[in-house]
C-alpha cells in the first residue's frame, strides 16, 4: 500500500506551478518561476526520499517519547536546501520569501506535516532576522549557512506564546490587556530575560531562538521587543516537551528563561518595535501555514484516491457517485486553498515587502564581500542605532502600513480557510476509507490529527478572521511598521511621518493607526 | 426479559453516571494510553455492576434491562470514557445475539465482543468453515469470545471462542480512538462455525443496536466535550476577560449546546429489545456527525492547550471520529438508510 500511495504522490509535481496557480506571472510578481519550480522539485524529492517513508514511524516514536528527535532527517533536509531557502542571498541562502516558504511547505506537508513543521518553525525563527536588515546577514544567518554546509545543521525557533497569553500576543490590541509574565530587564550592555514561553515549535532542539518579550510587562504592546537568544546561554532551560495530538515530529517545548543575558547587538530591530515586527512576521508566516494545510489536504486526497484506485478492498467504490462527488469536492477545496495562499504570498512578496529586498541600496550592500562587511567599523555601523533607523526608514519608503495590513488580512484568510479545508478533506478522506481500509487508514488518521493544529497555530482561525474583517471588510490600517524616528521619507507620493502612528511618548513604539482607516483607504 | 420501572431506570442511569465520574474519567488518560491495569480495573467495575450483560435476563445472570436503559447507561459511561462504553455495548450486543445453548457456556465476567463483517468481501462461509480477515475489530483484542455478524443478503452470526483453531488476532497498535475497546485484526482460516440467525436479538437487531449504541456513546462524548469547554471558557482569560466573553468562543459553545439539545431520539420499547433499524441508522449518522463537530470545536475553544494530550480534550475528538466510522462510515450508513427506504416502498 505504501508503494501505491507513494506513486500517487509523484503525480502532483507533473503539473507545473503555472498550471496549479495560473496567476503566477513573473513580471508581475517578481518571482523567478523557474527558480521556484526548482525549489519545489527539491522539496518534493526530499519529501519522497526521506520524509514520507519515515512519517508513520516518527509519529509512533514521538507519540511514545515526545522529546525524541530525528537529526538525520534534518541533515537530509539541509542537503536539499530546506533550511536556507529563506536566508538572504548575501548571507549565502536562496533569498526566498513567503512564496518560496509556502511552496516548500505544501510539498513537505503532503508527505508529513510534522516533519515539515521542523523546517517551517526554523523558517519562522529566521523571519524576524530578515526585518533586522543587513546587520543580521553576517551573524547568525551566516552561521546557519556554515553549519548547514558543514553537515551539522543548526535549527532555529521563534518564541512568542506565553502560558497566560496565546492569542493575546498575536494582536497588538489584545497585547495591551494580556497577562504577560515574562520580562526583559535592561542591564549594562544588554538585557536579562526572565519568564516562560510555551508551545514553542523546535524549542527543545533549536540552537538559536528569536523571542518576543516586553521590557516593561505593564506596557507590553509599547515595549514588546525581539531578541536573539543563544540556547547555550546560562539560565536557558527546556522545561518540558509537550505530548501533542499530531505534528509530533516537531517538538513543542516549554522554555524557561532565568536571567538569560542577551547583548545589545542581539536585539533584533529596535527596542519596542516587537509588536509591528510580529505583525509583519505573521503576515509572512500565515501563507505558509495555509500551504501547510493545503499540503495536508492534498496528502489525504492523494492517499485515498490511490487506495480507491488500487486496493482490492476498495474495488467498485470509485464507480459510486457519492465517492466521485466527495473526491471532486476535495479537489475543489484544495485548489481554492492553494489559490488563497499563493495570492497572499505573492501579494506580500510583491506589494508589501518585495521592495525592501530588491531596493538598490540593499542589493548594493549585498554585493559587498562578507569579509568587508565583517570588518569592525562596517559591522559596528550596521549594528548601530542609525543603521537600524535606516532599515525602518527603508521599510517606510518601500511599502506602507496599508499594504502590509492588506497583506496580513489576505494571509489570515489563506491560513484560516486552509485550516478548515485541511480538516474537511482529511475527515472526508478518512470517512471514505473507513476503519477497514488497512495500512492507508493509519496515514489518513495521522493527517487528520495533524490537520487540527492548522486551525490553532499562528493565531486561531477566529483571530485570523477578525484580521480579515479589519484589513479587508473594514479597511482598517494596522500599525504594522515600526515607527520612524526623525526621518521623513516620501513613499509613493504619500508622506509618512511619526504623526501617522500613535507613538508612545517614551519609546516611540506604535499602536494602531486610526481604526476607521481615515485617509488611508486604498 | 424483566421490565424495569422508571425509578429503576433512573437509578441505573445515576449509577452509571457515578461510575463514569468517579472511576472512568480519572482513568481516561491511562485507558487512552493503553494501560492494561486501568482497563482491567474498569472492566471489573463494569462486571460488578452487571453492565457487561445488562440486556440479558436474570436467568442468564443479566440485569434484565431494555435497550432504552442500556442506551442511557452507555451514554453516561461514555461521558467518562467512550472506549469503555463501546466495550459494554459490544459485549451486550454479542451476548444477546448468542443462542441459549451458546450463552450457557459463557462464563460470568468474561468479555465478549461483536464483530460486524461484510459477507463475501471480508469473510466467506463454505461447508461449515469460515475464512477471511476483518481489520480493526473494536474490542476484539483480549476478548474472551467473538461474535462475528455477517451483514448482507443472508445475515448470520458466528460465535468464535478466544484461541479457536484457525483464528488469529493481532492487536491494532495504530488504533486512534476508543482505545479502551482495544481493536485487533482477525484472521480466520477454515475455522469451524455453526451460523445462527441470532438469539434474543436477531443479527439485524444486533447491528441496529450497535448503531443506536454508537449514537449514545457519541452523545456522551459530546456532553463531556461541552462540559470541559464551558468550564475552560469561564476560567481562561484573553484580552483581559474570560474567553466566554468573546463571541468567537461563545458562538462555538452555543453550537455545541444546540447540537446536544437536538440529540435524535430513537424509538425503542422501554423494556424490550426491539429497535427501529432506520431510526438507529439516522440517529447514528446525526449523533456522530454532531459529536465530531462539537469535539472539534471544544479543542478549538481550548486553543493550543487543547491540542496537548494531557488536557484530555483531543482524545474526545479522536473517540468521536471513531464513532463516525463504526460500525460503518456514515456515508455507508446513509446508503443503507436509503436502501431500506427503497425496500420499504417496493414492498
Amino acid at each position: 500500500m505504501t508503494s501505491i500511495t507513494a506513486e500517487r504522490s509523484l503525480r502532483e509535481p507533473e503539473r507545473s506551478l503555472r498550471e496549479q496557480y495560473p496567476r503566477l506571472l513573473p513580471h508581475e510578481n517578481r518571482v523567478d518561476v523557474r527558480e521556484l519550480e526548482r525549489l519545489r522539485a527539491r522539496a518534493h524529492s526530499f519529501a519522497e526520499e526521506h520524509v514520507r517513508p519515515r512519517a508513520l514511524e516518527i509519529d509512533r516514536r514521538t507519540g511514545e517519547d515526545p522529546s525524541w528527535f530525528d537529526w538525520d532527517l534534518v541533515r537530509a533536509g539541509a542537503e536539499h536546501g530546506m533550511l536556507s531557502f529563506l536566508i538572504p542571498k548575501p548571507a549565502g541562502g536562496a533569498g526566498g520569501l513567503s512564496t518560496q516558504a509556502a511552496v516548500v511547505m505544501e510539498e513537505l506537508c503532503a508527505a508529513c506535516p510534522g516533519i515539515a513543521l521542523i523546517f517551517g518553525a526554523h523558517a519562522l525563527g529566521i523571519s524576524p532576522l530578515l526585518l533586522g536588515g543587513p546587520s543580521q546577514w553576517d551573524g547568525v544567518l551566516a552561521e546557519l549557512i556554515g553549519s548547514e554546509r558543514g553537515g551539522e545543521p543548526q535549527l532555529m525557533a521563534c518564541a512568542i506564546t506565553e502560558p497566560e497569553a496565546g492569542t493575546d500576543v498575536e494582536d497588538p490590541d489584545l497585547l495591551r490587556r494580556a497577562r504577560i509574565t515574562s520580562h526583559a530587564r535592561r542591564v549594562p550592555g544588554g538585557f536579562r530575560l526572565s519568564g516562560t514561553k510555551r508551545f514553542i515549535s523546535n524549542g527543545s532542539v533549536a540552537r538559536w531562538i528569536t523571542i518576543l518579550m516586553a521590557t516593561d510587562p505593564r506596557r507590553a504592546a509599547e515595549t514588546w521587543t525581539c531578541f536573539l537568544v543563544d540556547t547555550q546561554s546560562e539560565g536557558f532551560t527546556v522545561a518540558r516537551v509537550e505530548h501533542k495530538m499530531g505534528q509530533r515530529a516537531c517538538p513543542a517545548a516549554e522554555l524557561t528563561f532565568d536571567e538569560v543575558f542577551v547583548p545589545d547587538e542581539r536585539v533584533v530591530g529596535r527596542e519596542g518595535d516587537g509588536a509591528p515586527e510580529t505583525m509583519i512576521v505573521l503576515a509572512c508566516s500565515r501563507p505558509p501555514v495555509g500551504a501547510i494545510a493545503t499540503g495536508i489536504a492534498r496528502g489525504a486526497y492523494e492517499r485515498v484516491l490511490g487506495w480507491l484506485e488500487e486496493d482490492r478492498a476498495a474495488r467498485g467504490l470509485l464507480e459510486r457517485q457519492h465517492v466521485q462527488l466527495a473526491l471532486a469536492g476535495m479537489e475543489e477545496e484544495i485548489h481554492l486553498a492553494r489559490q488563497l495562499y499563493m495570492d497572499a504570498a505573492t501579494e506580500l512578496d510583491h506589494a508589501a515587502l518585495g521592495g525592501v529586498m530588491s531596493h538598490p541600496g540593499v542589493r548594493a550592500l549585498g554585493h559587498v564581500p562578507a569579509s568587508v562587511r565583517g570588518r569592525a567599523p562596517v559591522r559596528g555601523w550596521l549594528a548601530s542605532d542609525r543603521a537600524r533607523d535606516a532599515t525602518v526608514a527603508l521599510l517606510h519608503r518601500t511599502t506602507s502600513e496599508r499594504a502590509v495590513t492588506r497583506s496580513l488580512a489576505l494571509s489570515s484568510m489563506a491560513k484560516a480557510r486552509g485550516g478548515d479545508v485541511a480538516m474537511r478533506v482529511t475527515g472526508a478522506a478518512l470517512e471514505l476509507a473507513g476503519l477497514r481500509a488497512g495500512p492507508v487508514r493509519a496515514e489518513l488518521e495521522k493527517l487528520w490529527r495533524d490537520a487540527k493544529l492548522c486551525q490553532i497555530y499562528e493565531g486561531t482561525n477566529q483571530l485570523n478572521r477578525l484580521e480579515v474583517y479589519r484589513g479587508l471588510c473594514h479597511s482598517e490600517t494596522i500599525g504594522c511598521l515600526p515607527p520612524l524616528r526623525g526621518i521623513h521619507p516620501g513613499t509613493n507620493g504619500r508622506a509618512h511621518t511619526n504623526a501617522d502612528v500613535h507613538a508612545h511618548p517614551d519609546t516611540g513604539a506604535l499602536g494602531h493607526a486610526s481604526a476607521n482607516g481615515d485617509g488611508d483607504r486604498s | 426479559m424483566t421490565a424495569t420501572t422508571l425509578a429503576e431506570r433512573t437509578e441505573i442511569r445515576a449509577m452509571a453516571r457515578e461510575l463514569a465520574r468517579r472511576e472512568l474519567t480519572p482513568r481516561a488518560a491511562a485507558l487512552d494510553a493503553g494501560g492494561q491495569d486501568a482497563l482491567h480495573e474498569c472492566w471489573r467495575l463494569i462486571v460488578e455492576l452487571g453492565l457487561d450483560r445488562a440486556l440479558l435476563d436474570e436467568h442468564h445472570g443479566g440485569a434484565g434491562l431494555g435497550i432504552a436503559d442500556l442506551l442511557a447507561t452507555i451514554e453516561e459511561l461514555a461521558v467518562g470514557d467512550g472506549g469503555i462504553a463501546m466495550s459494554v455495548l459490544l459485549c451486550n450486543a454479542a451476548l444477546t445475539t448468542l443462542v441459549d445453548e451458546q450463552l450457557a457456556g459463557v462464563l460470568a465476567g468474561t468479555r465478549w465482543t461483536l464483530v460486524p463483517a461484510a459477507s463475501g468481501t471480508e469473510v466467506t462461509i463454505s461447508e461449515g468453515k469460515i475464512n477471511g480477515k476483518v481489520v480493526c475489530a473494536l474490542g476484539a483484542h483480549g476478548a474472551d469470545g467473538l461474535l462475528v455478524v455477517l451483514d448482507g443478503p443472508e445475515p448470520a452470526a458466528l460465535a468464535i471462542g478466544a484461541g479457536a483453531v484457525g483464528s488469529r488476532l493481532e492487536r491494532d497498535v495504530g488504533q486512534m480512538g476508543l482505545r479502551a475497546a482495544p481493536a485487533a485484526s482477525l484472521e480466520l482460516a477454515d475455522v469451524d462455525c455453526a451460523p445462527t440467525s441470532g438469539g434474543s436479538v436477531s443479527v439485524a437487531g444486533a447491528l441496529a443496536l450497535l448503531r443506536a449504541g454508537t449514537a449514545a456513546i457519541a452523545h456522551g462524548i459530546a456532553r463531556r466535550a461541552y462540559e470541559m469547554a464551558l468550564e475552560y471558557a469561564h476560567a481562561r482569560q484573553q484580552g483581559g476577560v474570560a474567553i466566554i466573553e468573546h463571541d468567537a468562543v461563545s458562538d462555538m459553545l452555543a453550537s455545541m449546546a444546540v447540537r446536544l439539545a437536538c440529540w435524535p431520539q430513537i424509538g425503542v420499547d422501554p423494556a424490550g429489545l426491539a429497535i427501529d433499524e432506520a431510526q438507529a441508522l439516522a440517529a447514528k449518522i446525526a449523533a456522530t456527525d454532531a459529536a465530531v463537530a462539537s469535539t472539534t470545536d471544544a479543542v478549538q475553544v481550548f486553543g493550543g492547550t487543547g491540542y496537548m494530550v494531557e488536557t484530555g480534550i483531543e482524545k474526545l475528538m479522536r473517540d468521536a471520529k471513531y464513532c463516525q466510522l463504526f460500525p460503518e462510515p456514515n456515508w455507508v450508513a446513509q446508503d443503507e438508510l436509503m436502501r431500506s427506504e427503497r425496500a420499504c416502498r417496493a414492498a
